[in-house]
């Protein structure tokens, strides 16, 4: 059973009387690990499938489905549950709480999710924070770190979880290629170790370079789908 | 927890935008606790001029007297008696008697004249229900069958007299027949009440019956009492008189000073409105914090949102960081009245730019100075009712910030 299937997902904006079509039909299978980068021109549709398999939007046509379960009619409570338990996040403004330190940014996800104890939590907080190469700032504030830190802080807070899957928006697109650079080891790193799935909306091709499967998205439509080694 | 955690640690940002609500919610705070302590400290000192002063706590006339009281008449007095009097003494929680006879009369000072209120007492007997023999600052109060007269000082420099002057004040008898009262002023008054100063002249209650013609006969009886237990002495009194067959009835203070409790009660109201006003201040500024900060946090809320916290979990946020800031503004509030009200209760409010510090044109008795007083079930309420207002207050902008859509949130800009 795939991990991720789309079936004709079709998503319309509707602006005034216009309809703008974003998602004209996607038909999309991911498994279980896999490092995938959808790549595409502004306007493709790059970031509204990115919100499908999120679950932070819904289709106007067609299904989603995760783990085989049907997501795309839940509502928006069970889909925020889903997101909670299911989905890792990574934006390219790093979307840290500025009042909270490296090590509660972490915090905070696994503590939405109740399942470990206090001591626990300290643990693997501290081994995420290490993983990603910020052992010593774990009570720095967002604004002592660098970008390229900000954005490992982010990486653990989702990573933190064990989700099935990590989607990461423009992920470098606020680093210099150097720190993207890093970054993108350390995902790959956490795609090896832990099998995380990873999805990528990006025109990084430094990202593109080290993905395992690329997805050319034109005009809300799949229009290749390339698969690496 | 954690969110509990998140929700003070927000409390932080912002920093200038917070104080600056905390500070409102303070002064606001504040000037409610300076009004209710300056208004309360008015009603106390209000009720006890006229206690202390004017009425007594309980008068005791004839019922047909009471009616016409206002006009001063020299009908339907009480025919004093030693059987009276004893009654009355030996009655549970009286602690004084003393008979008043009032009149209307001119003072002459033998160039002008000007209209006053004679009241005849005994000496001896109205000290012990009356505290006017401390304010006397000049001269000394006369004793019984003197020709004297004790004035107070505001009248006195109305009349220009001073202490050995003497003066004529001209009655109606009870035949209604005009007669004078000539004696000299043995003492001047400046008593608390500003009533007692403006327009009263106590002559010796012997002196003011025989000129008024009125054998043994005075006005009415002042008592003092056990304070708080007026109603229960009152009771007895009644049912002493039913049982004696006197046609007199007991008057609580309460009913000689209607206007001033009237204005107490207006007061109650300011005071409503002035609490109201407090509150609007609390939850505008509460409701404004939180909507700003949901503003500036929006992309914030879509990670939130994204990471699966739920409506009720991001409310709570906002929440608890409003709540902090009612509780931060109600302390702040609370310290600043706490200072503020002991300056009332120590130094008072001076009301000298009132016809040179006399309240009593505006139905108010009280002279120079009014002194706060402590209520502190105002400040332990203020604060309480400030935190509910708060947590209410920050439900609707923090329900309007949880119910933004994830993506619009996250990609806002």
């Amino acid at each position: 059973m795939a991990l991720l299937e789309l079936k004709k997902v079709k998503k319309i904006y509707r602006q005034g009387k216009i309809e703008v079509p974003a998602l004209r039909g996607i038909d999309l299978t991911v498994e279980q690990g896999e490092f995938t980068t959808i790549f595409g021109p502004s306007g493709s549709g790059k970031t509204t499938l990115l919100n499908m398999i999120g679950c932070l939007d819904t289709p106007s046509d067609g299904e989603v489905k995760l783990n085989g379960d049907e997501v795309s009619k839940l509502s928006p409570k069970q889909l925020a549950m889903v997101r909670r338990y299911n989905i890792g996040f990574i934006f390219q403004a790093y979307n840290l709480i500025p009042v909270l330190t490296a090590y509660e940014n972490v915090e905070f996800a696994i503590r939405l999710i109740h399942l470990s104890k206090d001591g626990e939590i300290r643990k693997k907080v501290l081994k995420m924070l290490e993983e990603v190469g910020l052992k010593g700032l774990e009570n720095r504030r967002p604004n002592e770190l660098s970008g390229g830190e900000k954005q490992r802080v982010a990486i653990a807070r989702a990573l933190i979880k064990e989700p099935k899957i990590v989607l990461a928006d423009e992920p470098t697109a606020n680093l210099d290629s150097e720190t993207g650079a890093e970054v993108i080891k350390i995902m790959v790193k956490m795609n090896q170790e832990l099998k995380t799935t990873f999805i990528f909306s990006t025109h990084d091709p430094l990202i593109m370079k080290y993905a395992k499967r690329l997805i050319n998205l034109k005009d809300g439509m799949i229009s290749a789908d390339e698969r690496r080694g | 927890m954690f969110i509990f955690k998140l929700g003070l640690k927000n409390l932080t940002r912002q920093k200038r935008r917070n104080i600056l609500i905390i500070f409102v919610i303070a002064f606001a705070f504040f000037g409610y606790l300076m009004m209710d302590s300056l208004m309360n400290g008015m009603e106390e000192m209000s009720f006890d001029n006229i206690k202390n002063y004017d009425t007594g706590n309980i008068q005791i006339v004839n019922p047909a007297y009471w009616e016409d009281r206002e006009d001063l008449p020299l009908e339907n007095l009480i025919n004093l008696n030693q059987e009276i009097i004893e009654i009355i003494q030996e009655t549970e929680g009286v602690l004084g008697v003393s008979p008043e006879l009032r009149f209307k009369a001119n003072l002459n000072n033998g160039i002008d004249e000007t209209a006053v209120i004679g009241l005849g007492i005994s000496f001896e007997q109205y000290n012990q229900v009356f505290a006017t023999k401390n304010y006397i600052v000049e001269g000394s109060m006369f004793t019984s069958g003197e020709l004297k007269a004790v004035i107070g000082v505001s009248l006195a420099d109305l009349m220009d007299l001073k202490v050995d002057d003497y003066i004529t004040l001209l009655v109606r008898t009870k035949d209604d027949t005009f007669n004078t009262i000539d004696v000299e002023i043995s003492g001047l008054v400046r008593a608390p009440n500003p009533m007692i100063n403006n327009g009263i002249v106590f002559v010796p209650l012997e002196l003011a019956q025989q000129a008024l013609n009125v054998d043994n006969g005075v006005s009415l009886l002042a008592l003092k009492t056990i304070p708080g237990e007026e109603d229960a002495i009152i009771k007895r009194l009644k049912s002493s008189f039913q049982n004696k067959n006197f046609n007199l009835k007991p008057y609580s203070w309460k009913e000689s000073a209607s206007s001033v409790i009237a204005l107490s009660a207006a007061k109650k109201g300011g005071i409503g409105t002035v609490l109201l006003v407090v509150l609007l201040i609390g939850m505008l500024g509460i409701i404004n914090n939180v909507i700003l900060s949901a503003l500036e946090r929006t992309e914030e809320i879509g990670m939130m949102k994204a990471l699966g916290m739920r409506g009720w979990e991001i409310v709570f946020v906002f929440m608890i960081e409003a709540t902090g800031i009612g509780i931060l503004g109600g302390l702040a509030g609370c310290l600043l009245g706490y200072i503020g009200v002991s300056w009332l209760v120590k130094y008072g409010f001076s009301i000298g730019y009132i016809s040179g510090g006399d309240a009593s044109g505006y139905g108010i008795p009280i002279l120079d100075r009014i002194y706060g007083i402590w209520n502190y079930p105002s400040f332990t309420f203020l604060f309480i009712l400030g935190i509910i207002i708060a947590v209410l207050s920050s439900i609707l902008p923090s329900y309007w910030a949880a119910k933004k859509d994830p993506v619009k949130a996250i990609y806002h800009r």
